[in-house]
């Protein structure tokens, strides 16, 4: 599942201004002198005791602070264990963390910092594909590998970038596949005969649930109402009473969060409860969730999402662990997971090809699997990951994984129960 | 058919929750010419409060406009005193920014101290409804409706019933009239703003359990409150109440056989074509001073 | 005028001009010194683009008063134009430079001429919503904009070694090119009627400006750097969506830098820009991040308008210039000077009545009447004023003569009837039109753009509606001298160069007089020349005005000093509860007991006409009332 926290941002930009003003005034710039070299002579510096530095800039402050803190948790994870276990290329790893506050400009001079004038060894990337969008272009500028833990829009993927790579499973168009497949191996008649399709204006909701609906149309489920809403609606009963009235079997929502809880509130109100629920992001945002809509209402939700705590892929059972250790017992969020990941990514990239060549790096991950927290991944040559992402049902109050077979944590799906 | 009354019910109860956020926009703007544009925030800055005391103590979100109004009265009158009577008499333009500034200053504040999530308070009955011949009354928004009838009724009898209310409307009406009769001006701007305010705590109360929040939504608020106002007339108490309700069912009703994308364009498209081609709206005086051409 | 020159104001004098080159060359200078602070660029470049910004919407905002809290939608607009177009044919956005000013420019000129009808609260709400329906537009249309999934912009296609150092010069020599097309629309009659437009609109529309074109041009105008600047903003961001790129907070921190720089100023913006710019910068890196921020951002905004709305730079120049008054001491006018220096002039007026129209009166009123709700002001008013002659229009207070007043020179719309000028209809026609037909007016209480010098306003009425006039230079050559020349007659030579505001009344209404002169007039309407001036002054008047009927050109006078009138008029007309009672010359109106009665009341009813000392005592008692 891909997490986007951008609908803050969305909220018609009133909180988002693309020019806050940076500034300093001239004659304290000429006062600092900041000499250096060109960019594209700087990286022979590969010297062998020296840390490497990996450059990230992330929304610790602003409307994406709450995914940017939960990835820095994860890199800082990634760092100490690899730093433990002897560093990467027999160097230690040290972490460059600029924030970007949320802000488009912002992350682009950070970047443009981090690479020019703190000359780091490695980048990773940032959360939210606003955020990523800009980013991911000044690395390409710039010749540096860019694995982004967010940011999963097809569009993403349109620029014929080389050097971008997205650590998670699928990109949003595809992040329904697992959930149709499982459509398919229903019996014929327990398979959903009608469905509804409502969706937010999201550059992440809207592929994945245009998707999913040519493909279960391809399945002759029968579509009878579809929707999309803007960032900032709040009101949802007209749509829940609009769906309501058509009476579908499935519903399958393009959610972020709170428009996901307001729907299923909506939907209470005039006691509509479909025979099954589909939402994008906003069931994986566990106790929230659970809260906003009332435990027993969660039972047989559906989603997709890209990493489970119980995985048993390698490294997850340390990293839950070293997660609870620093954090009073807590359970990773996602984001941090995929951080966790796309540190992972970068760390096979440099020792598969054994040195910090960024040219060399991006080759080896266009034609090779990587095994991270999540799975494993692999790529297409744009950088778009060619996997599967998790099929996730909430089950007695807890979420679950039901599909694919290899990652699954219960045998069997359950029925949605009706509104309690 | 179900379908258009639940939606044009619908409508009702939610233009008269918004009837009540407008009033005070209306009542400030009639006495003193000033759009008060942070009166969207003053509701967010309440639906906060409200919902943390809500969630610490379990009181009802919409009981505690009781304790909330004033405050916010409280809260009017130092802003006026403090802040907005030293701009009296100077260009439309300077007092839309001081109250733009207050805006995001209070949005600041809350993004500080609060942080930037959505919040919504849920009482009990938050998913339950009424149910009518097949159509489903929604308890909160009833209840919701019900506060903001009371309170829009109490304003009603201030305004009409006692001195100070008369002394409210008369300035509005005629400010140099109503020093003749010996009202004075500055006082009774203060106790205007401190009451418009006032009904954000009403209004902030309700809005916590009907809608989702966060510390940027003030700008949605006070998109539609201007709307509303825009259409029932700057200044006028009728017209805000019929604007709210022509823009509530206005509302549910694009959402319901158009899409909700078009729905917050209403409110903008209605500021735009009523201040250029009926400044003074269904009701009110004209709020454009317009170019002598 | 070389571009140095065109840069250098009035107010900010020569040390002010150093400073500013110095400042520009040391930003020029600097990626040459230090190629590789590719961050400190990046920072700056921002800095500059706020600053274009700012000085943009001072064009419309500050010259012409009109605050626009939506500017940042030429921004976007300029950056979808250009992004959209180089996504779509994969080219270098940059050729889209030209295209985003046009697009800025048509959509500004489009909406202005709806959206411009409004002022006060009503424009700048407008301006809001125009910015955020912009934003849902974009969102909502897909097929087009991409929607919500923004528009992806091809990298930039220099060697990565370069950075950002081309955006750095782009956006510091657009930021240039913006300031020297603020000053000079600043010196040019267009700029001059801009100012006189925020300073009083009515006026500027009544001494020949064409309010609408100024202003829908003055707002088209300040969109076109925006979204040239808008295009390159969408190269150097490389990505856009509808959200960002149609920011609200843009447009509040372009109007704060604006206004806390120096609203109407030309370097005050740039100034407010850069400062704007260190705060918020300051904010972020010692004040814990983006959401202290906004804080700072709203807490500037109140305090700015609250405690520094002249800006910055204005209160640093107004220290500077009492600094040079204490020296040199404010030469003040004495009464008895002005009432000696005269100088013959000779004012023609544009074109002597024709023969075939010589019969027919100049100015010809025809039923003309007006009601406010249930009042009529103005009730089927018939009234002449034949060429070459002064007629004078008295009445009790509240009789309409200032509303009709109004309705001729076009101030108010008529309601009905109709009003024909030297043979052609004026009453659909826009006051300008009227003033440009050779129509001038002076008001009841003077109406000089205070802030102005008493030479600007003299040279700011616009005789013609030309396009070229308007790219003139404000005061310049023959006008001048004209100008000049016109303040010698009425014998205020000597302060062309003082402020309007720092003269006496009786003085203003002598500038007032000048000021419509320069409009080369057929017909002066007067309203009440002599009223609130010292005799003295009120004698220098009745020459004047003796001067110029000589040389051609018809009077209309309000006045309620009756000897004046009486001495000076022919024919009078009396105006009572907006009609014509009586009309004709001064002795058969002075008899007439309509004229009594309305004066004095309906119970004051005298056996036979009275001599007109007495009317003249009433009438003057009842004024005084």
């Amino acid at each position: 599942m891909v997490k986007h926290h951008n609908r803050r941002m969305a909220r018609r930009g009133w909180s988002a201004s693309p020019i806050r003003a940076l500034g300093i005034s001239a004659t304290v710039l000429l006062a600092v002198a900041a000499c250096g070299t060109a960019p594209s002579e700087q990286k022979s510096s590969a010297s062998s005791d020296e840390p490497i530095v990996v450059g990230i800039s992330l929304p610790l402050t602003g409307d994406f602070s709450q995914p940017g803190g939960e990835a820095r948790k994860g890199y800082e994870i990634w760092r100490d264990q690899v730093n433990k276990d002897g560093g990467l290329l027999g160097r230690q790893v040290e972490l460059k963390i600029t924030d970007d506050a949320s802000n488009q400009d912002t992350v682009v001079t950070d970047y443009t910092k981090l690479i020019t004038e703190d000359k780091v060894d490695l980048l990773l990337g940032t959360f939210s594909t606003l955020l990523n969008f800009p980013a991911s272009s000044v690395a390409e500028k710039n010749g540096m590998l860019y694995v982004e833990p967010a940011g999963g829009a097809p569009k993403m993927f349109d620029r014929g970038y080389t050097k971008l790579f997205f650590a998670q499973q699928a990109t949003a168009s595809h992040q329904p596949d697992t959930f149709v497949k499982y459509i398919e191996g229903l019996p014929e008649n327990e398979r959903p005969k009608t469905a509804a399709y409502p969706t937010q204006d999201d550059p992440f909701t809207t592929p994945v649930i245009e998707s999913m609906q040519k493909q279960l149309e391809a399945l002759g489920v029968e579509t009878v109402y579809t929707t999309t809403y803007p960032a900032d609606a709040t009101n949802f009963q007209t749509i829940a009473s609009a769906i309501a009235d058509k009476k579908p079997d499935l519903i399958a929502q393009g959610a972020v969060f709170e428009d996901g809880v307001g729907l299923v509130r909506s939907l209470q109100q005039l006691n509509y409860s479909p025979k099954m629920l589909f939402q994008t992001s906003a069931p994986s945002n566990a106790s929230q969730y659970s809260e906003g809509i009332g435990e027993a209402n969660t039972e047989g939700v559906f989603y997709t999402v890209s990493w489970n705590e119980k995985a048993t892929t390698p490294n997850n059972e340390e990293f839950v662990a070293e997660y609870a250790k620093r954090f009073d017992g807590g359970i990773p969020a996602e984001d941090a997971a995929d951080a966790y990941a796309a540190a992972q990514v970068v760390q096979a990239a440099a020792e598969a090809v054994g040195s910090l060549d960024q040219d060399k790096m991006a080759d080896w991950l266009h034609s090779n699997e990587v095994e991270t927290i999540l799975g494993p991944l692999a790529w297409d040559e744009t950088g778009a990951p060619t996997s599967e992402f998790l099929l996730a049902q909430w089950q007695n109050g807890a979420p679950e994984i039901v599909a694919p077979e290899a990652a699954a944590t219960v045998d069997t799906a359950v029925a949605k129960t009706p509104w309690q | 058919m179900t379908q258009l009354v639940q939606a044009l019910v619908l409508g009702l109860l939610i233009g008269g929750v918004y009837a009540l956020m407008a009033s005070g926009l209306t009542l400030i703007f009639g006495v003193m010419n000033i759009i008060n544009v942070a009166h969207g925030a003053l509701l967010i800055l309440v639906a906060f409060v409200t919902w943390k005391i809500w969630s610490v103590t379990g009181i009802d979100p919409i009981l505690l406009s009781v304790v909330m109004t004033p405050l916010m009265f409280g809260l009017g009158w130092l802003l006026y005193k403090g802040v907005l009577s030293r701009i009296s008499g100077s260009s439309p333009g300077m007092s839309v920014l001081l109250t733009f500034g207050i805006a995001i200053t209070i949005e600041g504040v809350l993004n500080v101290t609060a942080g930037n999530r959505f919040r919504s308070a849920t009482p009990s009955y938050f998913s339950e409804s009424y149910r009518v011949l097949g159509i489903s009354l929604p308890k909160a928004q009833v209840f919701g409706c019900l506060a903001a009838v009371v309170v829009l009724g109490l304003l009603y009898v201030v305004l009409s019933k006692t001195w100070t209310g008369r002394a409210i409307r008369a300035t509005a009406q005629n400010s140099s009239g109503a020093a003749l009769v010996g009202i004075q001006a500055a006082g009774v701007a203060a106790l205007a703003f401190a009451i418009g305010t006032a009904t954000t705590g009403v209004g902030g109360s309700i809005l916590s359990v009907l809608y989702p929040f966060f510390p940027a939504s003030h700008y949605d608020w006070i998109s539609r409150l201007l709307g509303i106002i825009v259409l029932g007339g700057m200044g006028s108490l009728a017209g805000a109440l019929v604007g709210a309700l022509v823009l509530g069912l206005a509302e549910t009703l694009t959402a319901t056989y158009g899409s909700l994308q078009w729905s917050t364009l209403i409110f903008y498209a209605v500021i735009m074509l009523v201040l250029l081609f009926r400044p003074q709206g269904l009701f009110g005086s004209r709020l454009r001073q317009d170019v002598m051409a | 005028m070389t571009f140095l020159e065109s840069l250098r104001t009035r107010t900010e004098g020569r040390r002010g001009t150093l400073a500013v080159i110095a400042i520009f060359a040391a930003l020029f200078l600097y990626p040459v010194i230090l190629p590789f602070a590719v961050y400190e660029q990046g920072v700056l470049l921002l800095a500059f683009l706020m600053a274009l910004m700012a000085v943009s919407w001072n064009i419309i905002s500050g010259f012409a008063g009109y605050v626009s809290l939506g500017h940042s939608v030429f921004l976007g607009l300029g950056a979808y134009t250009g992004g959209l177009l180089a996504e779509t044919y994969q080219v270098n956005p940059l050729w889209f430079m030209p295209l985003g000013g046009v697009v800025a420019f048509v959509a500004a000129a489009l909406v202005g001429m709806v959206v411009l009808r409004a002022r006060g609260h009503a424009f700048v709400i407008i301006t809001i919503a125009l910015l955020l329906s912009m934003q849902v537009l974009v969102t909502n249309f897909p097929s087009i904009t991409n929607g919500s999934n923004g528009v992806n912009v091809p990298l930039p296609f220099w060697s990565s070694d370069y950075q950002n150092m081309p955006f750095y010069y782009l956006f510091l020599v657009l930021l240039l090119a913006t300031v020297a097309f603020a000053a000079w629309i600043r010196r040019t009659k267009f700029g001059t009627g801009l100012l006189a437009i925020r300073e009083d609109e009515d006026k500027a529309a009544a001494i020949g400006v064409n309010t609408t074109r100024y202003k829908v041009l003055a707002y088209a105008a300040s969109a076109v750097p925006i979204g040239i600047a808008g295009v390159v903003y969408a190269y150097f961001l490389s990505f856009l969506n509808p959200i960002g790129a149609f920011a609200l907070l843009t447009s509040v921190t372009i109007v704060l830098s604006a206004l806390a720089g120096g609203r109407g100023t030309l370097w005050g913006p740039v100034l407010g820009g850069f400062v704007v710019s260190i705060v918020s910068e300051a904010a972020n890196v010692y004040g814990g991040g983006s959401q202290s921020r906004l804080l700072v951002l709203g807490l500037a905004l109140v305090l700015v308008v609250l405690f520094l709305p002249q800006g910055i730079l204005p209160v640093i120049s107004a220290r500077i210039a009492r600094r040079r008054a204490a020296q040199q001491k404010v030469e003040y006018t004495d009464q008895a000077g002005v009432a000696t220096a005269r100088t013959p002039i000779v004012v023609t007026p544009r074109s002597a009545p024709t023969a075939e129209r010589a019969a027919a009166p100049l100015l010809e009123i025809r039923g003309a009447a007006k009601s406010f709700g249930g009042l009529r002001a103005v009730d089927g008013v018939d009234l002449n004023v034949e060429a070459g002659s002064i007629t004078a229009l008295i009445g009790p207070n509240g009789s309409g003569k200032t509303t009709l007043f109004n309705l001729v020179t076009g101030a108010m719309p008529l309601g009905s009837g109709e009003i024909w000028f030297d043979g052609t209809r004026i009453d659909k026609l826009p006051p300008w039109e009227r003033a440009h037909l050779g129509l001038g007016r002076t008001f009841q209480i003077t109406r000089l753009f205070k802030s102005m010098t008493v030479l600007e306003n003299v040279v700011a009425p616009l005789p013609t509606a030309s396009w070229a006039l308007m790219a003139k230079d404000a005061v310049s050559g023959h006008e001048a001298e004209r100008a000049r020349e016109l303040l010698d007659f009425v014998g205020l030579g000597r302060f062309g160069s003082q402020q309007a505001g720092a003269l006496s009344y009786g003085q203003q209404k002598l500038v007032e007089l000048a000021q419509v002169l320069m409009l080369e007039p057929k017909m002066i309407l007067l309203d009440e020349p002599a009223g609130g001036i010292n005799p003295t002054l009120v004698n220098r008047m009745v020459e004047i005005i003796r001067d110029l009927n000589r040389q051609g050109i018809a009077f209309l006078v309000v006045e309620h000093n009756i000897p004046l009138v009486l001495d000076l008029c022919d024919p009078v007309a009396v105006l009572s509860r907006g009609k014509v009672i009586a009309q004709g010359p001064p002795s058969i109106v002075r008899a007439d007991p309509l004229v009594l009665e309305a004066y004095l009341g309906p119970e004051w009813l005298p056996a036979e006409p009275l001599p007109g000392a007495v009317l003249n005592q009433a009438a003057l008692s009842v004024k005084g009332s």
